[in-house]
């Protein structure tokens, strides 16, 4: 049974969450005190500033308390707590299906703190990699995530859960592109060191050709300019930089405009009248608004922004709804599957024992009575048997695999077989952890075929 | 057979231009979905088939499709949908084809249905087809610097009000802005070349007449809005919104004189 075991921006504080985060380098060691557990057959660690959860499948339903214990006692030695209990407070706990709903909600976003954000997809295809990579990932635990991978691209296809920009800076550059089309020959001027202005100007940079950093104080420009691959120009020098400047993001502490109206309207005539977008994300605000109605000036405040951020988060949420319609269809699809896997032994099994049992039958004919046959004909009669056995199966097998998939009691018609046929006690459904590890679908869709036809 | 293949050819053109025009449309009210990414193509396929149809239809007509108005437009509006099949990559500026489209549908039909062929008059002379081309190719280029311009104060207009809502429905206005510039830039010189080549040869043609001042005189007029709006732009930044009223308003004189040379016609 699949399990779920962790904590989030909705349970815990992120003093909690940071005890427990794990990065890169320190996720191999995680993986491994998961794999030294018995009370777990297969584990996978998933760590994001927002999220810890430790994803694991347990020995059958049985083994199910002793996995969570597990687990906790594991999330507390890795967060320093001294015990299991001391983190109970804040974890939260899925199991069988509703983690494999958990999981595939997880993965298209839609339990994340920015409904729609596009990270967290990938912090999971990492979180599988390096869980595959360590040997704690494989069969049922890794055809789940490889679905929940299937299940995030189409939530994001189908859907608009991320479509618009739900953040400050995500707005900055979106108007930006409205504006100038292609960043790639423009220059950014960021006004002050502001947190926000800085987080915009980040983004606004990845796509531009230049990022110019200007601030009263000359050393804190210089130093931020260095972080950021910029260039750290003095505050005296802010009327000519508006000349060159196409894209300028304002974030100081000042209680005036640094921006007046007169000094557009110089740097205008100056730059021939080229588009000049302002942001001003100071509050008080630094750009004086009456440059908004200068030709070819487009001023926007943190008001235009956040109230575009609000408009996108509403669009999003709009969504959700057929975004959980899509993550309700692939669970029961692939509980259906699930099922299924669980009578696969049987068939199995029923098909071996009675192929075995025609084909010694046939040895016996060939080495007596039919010991004539050329080697043709020896080779047409297995071919034969081969097809009989297969007809005679066919009806039983699609029977108890559609029962399987209908959720009915398939267990119970699968020990009848298994008791008629006088088979051997049935596999478990759940392969081991010894068994090679998957890899993620490259284009994140997944088989749901059942192991066997 | 001519003749049918001449209305196959009509009708197959008319119908990828009014496909086109309604997805646009319908694109830039936000309606369009999956099908938007049709209207540049349908537009891209209109193109050989009104080239073939002007081809087919002076063969049956036994007109130099270079000799009368009707063709006159009918060419002119099939360069203008060439133009933005070749530009509008290089632009970004696929919803242009919301305003080129449509007219370029006007234009097919109003050279088909709108006066008689046969009863205008013919053009003659040795500058007649240096006169004709470059105009035509004037004409086209000038109707991508109006859609540009329009789609620019469109778009200028709904991010000065702060509209966010639709202003992802348009290219951006930079780019708007710019496009409008180039086509004016590469249209200017082949309009100076046709005001230039009828000037000479227009004599031969008409004998005076008020109509006749007329229309010169719109010509001109045009010619000197073009050109003072690239003058100003270059010498004194006259951008965005000055520049695209100007070339709205240059355009629409250009349009009154093709309009006054089809109604003379009809």
């Amino acid at each position: 049974m699949i399990l779920v075991v962790g904590l989030s921006h909705r349970t815990a504080p992120v003093q909690i969450r940071e005890r427990l985060a794990a990065g890169a380098e320190a996720l191999p060691a995680v993986l491994a005190r998961l794999a030294s557990r018995e009370e777990l057959a297969e584990a996978m660690f998933l760590s994001t500033c927002n999220r810890v959860e430790v994803i694991a499948l347990a020995h059958g339903e049985a083994g199910i308390d002793e996995a969570r214990r597990a687990i906790c006692e594991e999330l507390a030695a890795h967060g320093g707590a001294t015990s299991g209990e001391e983190l109970v407070p804040y974890l939260y706990e899925k199991r069988g299906d509703e983690a494999v709903r958990h999981i595939f909600r997880v993965a298209a976003s839609l339990d994340s703190m920015v409904l729609g954000e596009p990270q967290i997809l990938g912090q999971v295809k990492d979180a599988y990699e390096a869980a595959a990579g360590a040997g704690t990932l494989s069969g049922l635990l890794a055809r789940c995530m490889s679905r929940a991978f299937a299940v995030a691209k189409r939530v994001r296809t189908e859907t608009a859960i991320g479509a618009g920009s739900v953040s400050i800076s995500s707005v900055a550059v979106d108007l930006a592109r409205r504006i100038f089309g292609d960043l790639a020959d423009r220059t950014v001027l960021l006004l002050g060191a502001g947190e926000m202005a800085e987080a915009a100007a980040r983004s606004l940079v990845k796509g531009a050709r230049a990022l110019r950093i200007c601030n009263r104080n000359f050393d804190r420009a210089a130093a931020l300019a260095s972080e950021l691959h910029a260039a750290a120009v003095p505050w005296d020098d802010l009327g000519e930089e508006l000349t060159s400047a196409d894209v300028v993001v304002a974030s100081t502490a000042s209680s005036t405009y640094v921006v007046t109206r007169d000094l557009v309207k110089r740097a205008m005539k100056a730059r021939k009248g080229r588009t000049l977008l302002l942001v001003d994300i100071g509050v008080p605000r630094n750009i004086d608004p009456a440059a908004h109605g200068i030709d070819n000036v487009y001023v926007f405040n943190v008001d235009d922004l956040e109230q575009e951020v609000a408009r996108g988060m509403q669009a999003r949420q709009a969504q959700v709804t057929a975004a959980e319609a899509i993550v309700a269809e692939e669970l029961a699809q692939f509980l259906s599957w699930r099922r299924a896997l669980e009578v696969a032994p049987t068939l199995v099994a029923m098909r071996t024992k009675t192929r075995a049992l025609f084909l010694a039958e046939l040895e016996r004919s060939l080495g007596g009575r039919l010991r004539h046959l050329t080697e043709g004909d020896r080779l047409a009669l297995t071919q034969m048997l081969d097809s009989a056995v297969n007809k005679l199966l066919h009806t039983p097998t699609t029977k108890l695999k559609a029962r399987a998939a209908e959720g009915d009691d398939a267990g119970e018609l699968a020990a009848a077989v298994r008791f008629l046929f006088d088979l051997q006690e049935a596999v478990t459904a759940e392969p081991s952890r010894t068994a090679t590890p998957t890899r993620p679908p490259a284009s994140a869709s997944a088989d749901d075929e059942p192991l066997i036809n | 057979m001519t003749l049918q293949l001449a209305n196959w050819l009509f009708a197959g053109t008319a119908v990828a231009y009014l496909f086109a025009s309604v997805i646009f449309v319908a694109e830039l009210l936000g309606r369009a979905g999956s099908w938007a990414k049709w209207a540049p193509r349908l537009v891209a396929i209109g193109v050989p088939l009104h080239a073939a149809h002007i081809a087919v239809w002076s063969m049956v007509l036994h007109v130099c499709p270079v000799e009368g108005i009707h063709f006159a437009l009918s060419v002119a509006s099939m360069f203008a949908c060439l133009v933005y099949v070749l530009a509008r990559r290089r632009f970004q500026i696929d919803p242009v084809g919301a305003f080129v489209a449509p007219q370029a549908l006007a234009f097919l039909l109003a050279s088909r249905f709108v006066g008689q062929v046969a009863d205008e008059p013919r053009l003659r002379g040795a500058l007649l087809p240096f006169h004709v081309i470059s105009n035509l190719l004037g004409i086209a280029l000038f109707t991508l610097a109006f859609a540009a311009a329009v789609a620019y104060l469109l778009q200028e207009r709904r991010l000065k009000l702060k509209t966010f809502s639709r202003v992802g429905l348009l290219p951006a206005v930079d780019s708007l802005d710019r496009a409008e510039h180039r086509f004016l830039v590469a249209g200017f010189p082949l309009l100076t070349i046709g005001i230039l080549t009828g000037q000479i040869w227009a004599r031969e043609v008409e004998a005076g007449g008020v109509g006749v001042m007329a229309r010169a005189g719109l010509s001109y007029l045009s010619w000197a809005l073009f050109g003072g709006v690239l003058l100003l732009r270059a010498a004194a930044g006259w951008r965005g919104r000055r520049a695209a009223f100007g070339t709205i308003l240059g355009f629409g004189l250009t349009m009154v004189v093709l309009l006054a040379y089809l109604v003379r016609s009809a």
